[in-house]
């Protein structure tokens, strides 16, 4: 047993090291030299038949340990990327796209309840965080709590429209939506116009302030540390509830309905309470990331939350895997932090995903860690 | 005016939608790149010194509408016909990647892709009077290029055999396949018409706007959609009434709203939701059953 | 005392007339079978019944309550349910989620227990996976052991079964089966009489109307029968009255040609 324990944890070592040499290495010959070992890896793992096998076969007996090996990891990241506030942020930011991309995958993949006006969403929370802090003068924690429940609440506004319409007409309601939020928010006055809200003063939980330089073991972290700690917990608590939701009765009543509604009305599943509270509860989630978003970087304004947003929103689902949670993770993951590494794609990068949905939609349409079939632990 | 150019926009969505059941997001970016092959093709002829209106436009027209057109039916053949089957989810997040690789690569490979880029006028200024109105040539030029598209498409669809076979694909592939229609070779044709109408269009808006940009595509397509849909999928005249009506909708509520120009995509969008909500099928009805 | 009863229920489709003043009861525990030529009416009557189609006209009452206006998913809840001509199921889901969207009417925890008392929702989710590998085990012994495979692998008559598991893990009162033996072959229909009369020593009290083009599978596990011709009820009685009619045999055989 303890043969799978070490394999678990040597594995996610293994990554854990060659993932953030990636990040760090600066010299052309370093990075080469990761990225060669990374393809080893990969590969060993593939065409060995025996250890690719005994692998998935640990970490299904170990789910638990593996998790918590994760967990570690995911903690120590902030001690490992110290010298980089720069790949601090984007961490950071990988983790909002985690917390966003559940959400949103349990209104597509889960409900099939087409959205494509993430980026409004997120947008809401934004802006609702903006104006509570700014205008209102609320605590940033405060204005973060309530920000979700505004993008919730005005999604109910297209309740009607995504009950009554499906498939493409259900997507040009939510890219009319997007549009219209947008428009919006770049011409009225008390959204800041084109500009947007600046200031928002930053999240101070019990006195201390997060742009305050933390400690860890001793260790001097970059101030960006703190939201990235906080988004951590974040989006491992959407990723934890979301599961949990979708392996329970609502999953299944949803994955009905979205793959036969008929066959769902007729086992007593109502297709309105199903439909919004999947659109709902997935609206929070996105409005959450986009409320901590607004503290994280203390302004928002309508570039942040155009459509080409919710296509990137999309991009993290689709290559993970429609209706996978762990599939959200690794497609955030992957799809933020790519592009800032290899900076000469940073210019091309939305063309990148562009192509990457399409190449995943032709030939691995389920995505790279597919939905797995339901067991209920 | 406005209408005119959306009715051809929408028109391409319509057909598609009728021949493959599928709404192609990327048409929009179609329509963009129509309007930017024919910014290059006056630019390369101004080049050589043929700048003259009488002679570059309909050259502009006729290769933008062929290199349009071929790249529509690339498109197709990459990412639509492939996931046609597949899930409506598929080919909307495919057709919508593929409009976002379409807008980037015009961004990104064309000289400043970023600016707006100055439209050349070709059309003759200045205009007459009508009873207080200023009525001026070029918007009747563009009326009058855009009604002739849509008479021509008309034509090709009434009464060419080509447009017996597209008619057919539309009501029943399998009946059209058995009655000796090549499915591919129309599907095609219907791509390659549509995405000719949209280059049509998208040189139009030039003319008119004086200036193209590459983001056009996005609110193009979603007009266009807009429009289609009011009209009835897969109906071509409501196609063409979606657009004008469209188009009158926005002119109106610019006119009416307060600081309307900047609202009208609002109004406009909203109606369409409104719409969408209460009357799917169309004005003119659309194509969509379910069987129990 | 029926269970169920339909008078005058008349269903049209833009001027098509599908259904014409029906009047049909099944009393409790009985089997009924349901037979006519392609077009008849009889899947519209399904749809009817279970409120998946609005009646221009009539009356439906089950177990005392009204049920025309009502939707679909409450009409489930209180006691009926179905098969579809076409096979519906979730290919993409497992075996036993398949049979479990079935008792969603009859689930007591709720989303905090899902999230947050997660023991409790187990304990239910356990001894509801025990009720759908009972309900296999009772067609086919070997398949509770594949109930975490997706559906879509079983071969066509497992996934009949899975259908009809899905059906009766509500525990119904009233069944609805169309066309169960479609594209089977006699094998297949001989294996599916057997699982209708295990389900009928099951649930003894169950009462259930099967639509059926197979008139061996008719004979065999109704005990009444209604015929259907352009949406109007044409016959009814026992098997043997039903197949003598005059009327059932046109409508299936046709008339002779009064000219040439």
């Amino acid at each position: 047993m303890s043969r799978d324990l070490a394999g678990v944890w040597l594995a996610e070592a293994a990554v854990f090291a060659l993932v953030v040499a990636a990040i760090l290495a600066e010299r052309p010959w370093a990075l080469g030299a990761t990225g060669g070992a990374l393809v080893a890896a990969g590969a060993l793992v593939r065409f060995v038949p025996r250890l690719g096998a005994a692998l998935v076969g640990a970490f299904a007996r170990r789910r638990a340990a593996a998790l918590a090996g994760g967990a570690v990891f995911a903690l120590a990241l902030p001690l490992a990327l110290r010298s980089s506030p720069y790949w601090t942020f984007v961490a950071t930011l990988a983790l909002l796209y985690v917390t966003i991309g559940q959400g949103l995958n349990f209104q597509l993949g889960t409900a099939g309840v087409i959205n494509l006006a993430g980026a409004a969403f997120a947008g809401l929370g934004g802006y609702a965080v903006g104006l509570a802090t700014v205008a209102g003068g609320w605590p940033s924690w405060l204005a973060v709590l309530v920000g979700p429940w505004v993008a919730v609440t005005v999604g109910t506004l297209l309740f009607v429209p995504i009950l009554k319409t499906r498939g493409h007409y259900l997507a040009l309601v939510t890219i009319a939506f997007v549009f219209i939020f947008n428009i919006l928010v770049n011409n009225l006055e008390f959204t800041g116009g084109p500009q947007g809200i600046k200031n928002i003063p930053t999240l101070s939980l019990g006195g201390y302030a997060f742009t305050t330089r933390p400690a860890l073991a001793g260790v001097d972290l970059p101030a960006h540390a703190n939201f990235y700690y906080a988004a951590l917990a974040m989006a491992g608590l959407t990723t934890w509830v979301l599961r949990r939701l979708h392996d329970s009765w609502l999953g299944l009543a949803l994955n009905t309905l979205r793959d036969d509604e008929i066959t769902a009305r007729c086992c007593g599943v109502s297709v309105t309470r199903g439909k919004l509270l999947a659109f709902s509860i997935g609206n929070f989630f996105i409005g959450l990331g986009g409320a901590f978003y607004a503290v994280m970087v203390g302004f928002v304004s309508p570039p942040d939350f155009d459509f080409g947003y919710s296509l990137v929103m999309l991009s993290v689902i689709i290559i993970g895997g429609v209706d996978s949670i762990p599939g959200v993770v690794l497609g955030a993951c992957l799809l933020v932090p790519l592009p800032e590494r290899f900076r000469f794609l940073h210019e091309y990068r939305l063309l990148l995903y562009g192509v990457v949905i399409v190449v995943m939609l032709l030939y691995r349409p389920r995505g790279l860690w597919p939905a797995q079939i339901r067991r209920y632990r | 005016m406005l209408g005119v150019m959306y009715a051809l926009v929408a028109v391409g969505f319509t057909l598609f939608f009728g021949v493959l059941d599928v709404i192609h997001f990327s048409h929009g970016d179609i329509f963009m790149l129509g309007a930017f092959a024919g910014l290059t093709v006056l630019a390369g002829l101004k080049a050589a010194g043929l700048g003259g209106a009488l002679l570059a436009l309909p050259l502009t027209f006729a290769v933008s509408i062929v290199a349009t057109g071929l790249v529509g039916v690339l498109a197709e053949r990459v990412c639509v016909k492939p996931l046609a089957r597949a899930s409506p989810l598929m080919t909307l997040l495919a057709t919508l990647s593929l409009g976002l690789v379409i807008r980037e690569s015009v961004l990104i490979f064309y000289p400043r892709g970023a600016d707006p880029k100055p439209f050349p006028q070709l059309l003759p200024q200045g205009g007459v009077e009508l009873g207080g109105f200023v009525v001026r040539y070029e918007n009747l030029a563009i009326l009058g290029i855009g009604l002739a598209a849509m008479v021509a498409v008309d034509r090709i669809i009434k009464s060419t055999k080509m447009g017996a076979a597209i008619r057919a694909v539309a009501q029943d592939p399998e009946a059209a396949q058995m009655m000796g229609v090549n499915l591919d070779r129309t599907v095609d044709a219907t791509f390659f018409l549509g995405s000719g109408l949209a280059a049509v269009a998208g040189i139009l808006s030039g003319l008119y706007y004086s200036e193209i940009h590459f983001i056009m595509g996005v609110t193009g397509g979603v007009i266009g959609f807009s429009a289609a849909a009011i009209g009835g999928l897969g109906n071509v005249y409501g196609a063409i009434l979606g657009g004008l009506l469209f188009g009158v909708l926005q002119t109106t509520a610019a006119a009416l709203i307060p600081r309307g120009s900047e609202f009208r995509d609002v109004v406009a969008f909203a109606v369409v939701m409104l719409f969408l909500v209460f009357k799917p099928s169309g004005l003119l009805g659309d194509k969509s059953v379910e069987r129990v | 005392m029926s269970l169920l009863e339909a008078t005058g229920l008349t269903v049209r489709f833009e001027g098509l007339v599908a259904l014409d003043g029906v009047n049909v009861a099944v009393a409790e525990g009985e089997t009924v079978g349901v037979i006519g030529p392609n077009g008849s009416g009889k899947t519209t009557l399904f749809n009817a019944l279970t409120g998946l189609l609005a009646p221009a006209a009539g009356e439906i009452v089950f177990l005392g309550r009204r049920l025309v206006g009502l939707e679909a998913h409450a009409i489930a809840r209180l006691g009926i349910a179905r098969t579809f001509q076409a096979s519906r199921l979730c290919l993409d889901l497992s075996v036993f989620d398949n049979i479990l969207i079935g008792m969603h009417a009859r689930r007591r925890t709720s989303l905090l227990d899902f999230v947050a008392r997660r023991g409790r929702f187990l304990g239910e989710m356990r001894a509801a996976i025990e009720r759908a590998s009972h309900l296999l085990t009772l067609f086919n012994r070997a398949l509770p052991q594949r109930g975490f495979e997706r559906v879509g692998q079983l071969p066509q008559i497992d996934r009949r079964r899975v259908e009809i598991c899905r059906a009766l893990a509500a525990g119904p009162r009233l069944l609805l089966l169309d066309e169960p033996s479609a594209g089977m072959s006699p094998e297949e229909t001989a294996e599916l009489m057997r699982d209708l009369r295990i389900v009928r020593d099951e649930m003894p009290g169950l009462s259930v109307v099967i639509i059926e083009h197979d008139m061996f599978v008719i004979e065999g596990v109704s005990q009444r029968v209604v015929a259907f011709n352009y949406g109007r009820k044409i016959a009814e009685g026992s098997f043997a009255e039903v197949a003598r009619h005059a009327e059932v045999r046109a409508a299936y055989l046709g008339t002779e040609a009064p000219h040439a």
